[in-house]
């Protein structure tokens, strides 16, 4: 497959227009970041000006390294070349009671010795004065004296380096503010930065080209091993001995090409060793993997140990495909600004639902990929990768695609038309008089995201694991038209028939919500409308219909009476999506008492009710409505669609009865 | 002489290994089938060291979807790991191929006889195959039926072409090709309405050595029998 070419050309292609003093920066190859705590100054000739505790922001450093020094772990870390923690840059460390890590034990003075001589090698390969100062100063094995006499670093009673650091001495010494926990000082990170004169303006050594190009040169000469690359088939090209980790975070040791793994079966038979199962040019490597970094940093979402990525070569914006519509939206006006406005009367004709949701909604995801449209070329291709790991060393690529950008936006709308569905959105509104916030629930149409899916298909307090792979079933339905998974739709319908199993009522709302989305998703064919279908004459919707006329009838009647209790319907509806005949008998037989009542204080509503009522009856076909059997979940979309219906008509009946509209009470939350 | 058979093999589950990520265990599959899994499929079917398969062009029926598996694969040293594989699901294909002589197999020149091979190859196809057919790996297994090349409509037929990055082609072995080597091919594939068209082996132009490997040879009498002989018994 081509995504390690693709990952070559995007950092081909962005490198032009990238800095790397950015909080997400493209590294050039052979370098990584590292957050450092003391820069140390150093003048042309190698001596000690000044040094100072870096603040949090400033802390990202880029660092030059080898191959083995940036996937570096266990107890025998190989040191970096040029700014390292100071059992490696420090020649005193020892002399302060510095303790090395314990696989160094042995030879205590290993660390040091090594990380002198690789920067020996390469001031001598190429003499930059700045990299001269730094060898220079070294080699005085006087940095830790040094930090101490300035005030940078801390020494107790014995004068050696402290073992316990405590809240005031962080305080006192800054440099120490960003140990964590147990950590000593031994771990602190210095950085350098040389001051040549006038003439040089910038001092520090990370955004020096000069010296990362020097590294970079130095380290490629290196080298030795050379072969065929498997990527750009081209022979004779330095090889990558081992791969670049760090992918995901800076603490993920997760690699995804690994290289020499001999424990296994997994190139054993024909080839008797891993060179010879595949080679990777270092160039092309390093490229990738730093392209992938710096993506999933910028623009990855991340679940657990899933990270899904989406970019175009070129680096223009795309939207991200696991976000619900509305999130999709207030990205896209983020980072395009104004959207262009659609052609309206091509989403008339086109649109099959012409309902006001329905229009409104298309009018909008219209006008979203419009605006990306404008700004994506015809040969701009989208990539959609996947990445998961089943153990912490090696990552697997789960999913990839590679799309036309048109391609990807068609499909990106045909999901979010397709699954689009009223749901309960909080809004915040400020106010500018009283500089005040209310957050308001609005109902708004929107697809649902596979996390919101998940949610509502597993409960809240769903495990990262389920979420993590709900998600990746979902991402195969958005890019690839695959069905919606029918147990996911189950479950939804399940959940949300069962109103007793949730805390607060914009919860179960959300929840009916997300199953009708999903349940009018995976089935497009008989296109179910946002809004209420008067004609449609299916078992199912009407049943739900009249559940939702009785639901509201009762709270009308309750309402009246001051009552605060649940409404019968509310009770039993999920005992009515099991056995709807008989439980209508028993809910129709229990409204009686209530239109008593609002008999003699709500006559028009009553009567408006009643002709409802006989309508909906009307529409059955006999047979159907006398069979008991089990309702799909075609019952919610009509339930939803009557209450949104009723909840409109509301405001106008209340109007004429002059009281306060009780559907607001209802959705305040209880 | 006749040469050339069509089938289609089908499968629920097929892997067609990145080299890129199989050395790490995380296996994930090619889009499409490889030179060398449709040549092991076509010899999975009939195959005599006489001759050599040639696959001349695949089409794909069905859409490229992928799915994910977690898999806990055995350790040298004993106990076992964990892993994701990438599959292709549901894939289908109609391979066209045709069969060569292996003109360095001099010990098996009296076994080049016109129309044998071919008839017993329409055969092997008609009952899907003499031995397990298998897509890529030995676990995802395929099935074989005898089928008319462009017959029926696939996902791709109206599309342009798509083409993919350098990808592995084949293995030349040293029976096939006659030197005392074993190297890997790799070429660039075009699909175009469906089909992709492989190029001969020989016309590969990306290779590389992997390592010295001796073919076996055939010895009447004792690696192999005549047919008569086998019958006195």
């Amino acid at each position: 497959m081509s995504w390690i070419q693709e990952l070559n050309k995007t950092y081909d292609k962005a490198l032009k227009g990238v800095s790397i003093q950015q909080d997400a920066p493209l590294l050039p190859i052979c370098h990584t970041t590292q957050n450092a705590h003391i820069e140390v100054t150093l003048d042309g000739s190698g001596s000690f000006l000044r040094a100072r505790a870096l603040s949090k922001d400033e802390r990202q450093t880029v660092i030059p390294c080898t191959e083995t020094s940036a996937s570096r772990s266990g107890r025998k870390p190989v040191s970096h070349p040029l700014a390292d923690k100071l059992q490696y840059v420090a020649g005193d460390f020892l002399d302060y009671g510095g303790e090395v890590t314990s696989g160094y034990a042995d030879n205590p003075g290993d660390p040091h010795e090594s990380y002198l001589e690789l920067l020996q090698a390469w001031v001598k390969n190429d003499p930059q004065p700045k990299t001269n100062a730094v060898l220079r100063y070294v080699k005085k094995k006087r940095l830790i004296k040094d930090l101490i006499a300035h005030y940078v670093l801390p020494v107790d009673s014995k004068g050696k380096l402290p073992r316990t650091i405590d809240a005031e001495l962080k305080k006192k010494y800054p440099a120490l503010s960003n140990l964590v926990g147990k950590e000593l000082p031994d771990s602190i990170f210095i950085r350098w930065a040389v001051e040549l004169g006038t003439g040089a303006p910038d001092a520090s050594l990370s955004n020096d080209r000069n010296i990362l190009d020097s590294w970079i040169m130095f380290y490629e000469n290196s080298k030795e091993k050379y072969g065929m690359c498997f990527v750009t088939g081209a022979d004779g090209v330095l090889l990558a001995e081992q791969h670049p980790a760090k992918i995901r975070n800076s603490g993920d040791k997760a690699k995804l090409i690994s290289s020499n793994d001999t424990s296994g079966f997994t190139f054993r038979g024909r080839f008797l060793d891993a060179d010879q199962a595949c080679g990777v040019g270092f160039e092309v490597s390093q490229k990738a993997h730093n392209a992938l970094r710096w993506l999933i940093q910028r623009q990855g979402l991340r679940s657990d140990d899933l990270t899904v990525v989406s970019w175009t070569t070129s680096g223009k914006k795309i939207p991200s495909p696991l976000l619900n519509t509305q999130e999709m939206i207030d990205q896209a006006l983020r980072e395009l600004g104004v959207l262009p406005t659609a052609d309206e009367s091509e989403i008339a004709h086109g649109h099959p639902d012409n309902s006001d949701y329905g229009q409104t909604f298309a009018l909008r995801l219209r006008k979203m990929v419009a605006g990306y449209t404008v700004t994506l070329g015809p040969t701009d291709g989208v990539i959609v990768m996947a990445l998961d790991s089943a153990t912490p060393g090696r990552m697997a690529i789960t999913y990839y695609r590679e799309l036309t950008g048109s391609e990807f936006l068609t499909r990106l709308q045909r999901w979010h038309s397709k699954v689009a569905w009223p749901l309960p959105l909080s809004t915040k509104d400020t106010f500018t008089d009283t500089e005040s916030t209310r957050v308001r629930v609005v109902w708004i149409p929107c697809a649902p995201s596979p996390r919101d899916v998940a949610e509502s298909a597993f409960g809240r307090r769903i495990t990262e694991k389920l979420m993590k792979a709900t998600q990746e079933r979902m991402l195969s339905c958005i890019i690839d038209n695959a069905p919606v998974p029918q147990d996911l739709v189950e479950r939804c319908i399940h959940r949300a028939s069962n109103r007793a199993g949730f805390k607060n009522n914009i919860e179960w709302q959300k929840a009916i919500g997300i199953a009708c989305a999903l349940y009018k998703g995976s089935n497009n064919e008989r296109s179910y409308s946002m809004a209420l279908e008067p004609e449609r004459r299916s078992r199912d919707y009407l049943y739900g219909r009249l559940l939702a006329i009785a639901e509201h009838i009762e709270a009308r009647a309750l309402y009246v009476g001051g009552e605060d209790r649940d409404t019968n319907a509310a009770k039993l509806m999920q005992r009515f999506a099991d056995h709807p005949f008989s439980t209508w008998r028993i809910i129709e037989g229990g409204l009686t008492p209530y239109k008593t009542r609002l008999q003699s204080r709500r006559a028009p509503f009553l009567h408006q009710m009643k002709v409802l009522l006989d309508d909906v009856h009307s529409l059955f076909v006999t047979a159907e409505f006398n069979s008991d059997n089990r309702l799909s979940g075609e019952y919610l979309l009509g339930y939803h669609c009557q209450r949104l219906e009723l909840r409109k008509k509301a405001d106008v009946v209340e109007d004429e009865d002059k009281s306060v509209n009780i559907n607001d009470n209802e959705e305040k939350g209880e | 002489m006749r040469n050339a058979i069509e089938f289609t093999v089908r499968g629920v589950f097929a892997m067609f290994t990145d080299p890129l990520t199989k050395l790490g265990g995380e296996k994930c599959s090619y889009q499409v089938p490889t030179y060398e899994a449709l040549k092991g499929i076509t010899k999975s079917i009939y195959w005599k060291p006489t001759l050599i398969w040639v696959i001349d062009r695949v089409r794909i029926m069905n859409p490229i979807q992928t799915q994910t598996r977690g898999i806990k694969p055995l350790n040298y040293g004993g106990g076992n790991d964990l892993a994701i594989y990438t599959f292709l699901s549901k894939v289908e294909y109609q391979v066209q191929a045709h069969f060569e002589w292996n003109e360095f197999r001099e010990e098996l020149s009296a076994d080049r006889i016109d129309g044998k091979h071919y008839e017993m190859a329409l055969r092997a196809v008609e009952r899907g195959g003499r031995q397990d057919v298998f897509l890529g790996t030995r676990d995802c297994q395929g099935y074989v039926e005898p089928c008319k090349f462009g017959s029926g409509s696939g996902e791709y037929d109206n599309r342009a072409e798509i083409s993919w990055g350098l990808m592995f082609h084949g293995f030349d072995y040293p029976d096939e090709i006659g030197k005392p080597e074993f190297r890997a091919r790799f070429w660039i594939p075009k699909m175009e309405k469906g089909v992709i068209n492989f190029v001969a082996p020989s016309e590969c132009e990306v290779r590389k050595f992997i390592r010295e490997m001796h073919p076996k040879h055939f010895t009447e009498g004792s690696t192999f029998r005549n047919v008569k002989e086998g019958m006195d018994q």
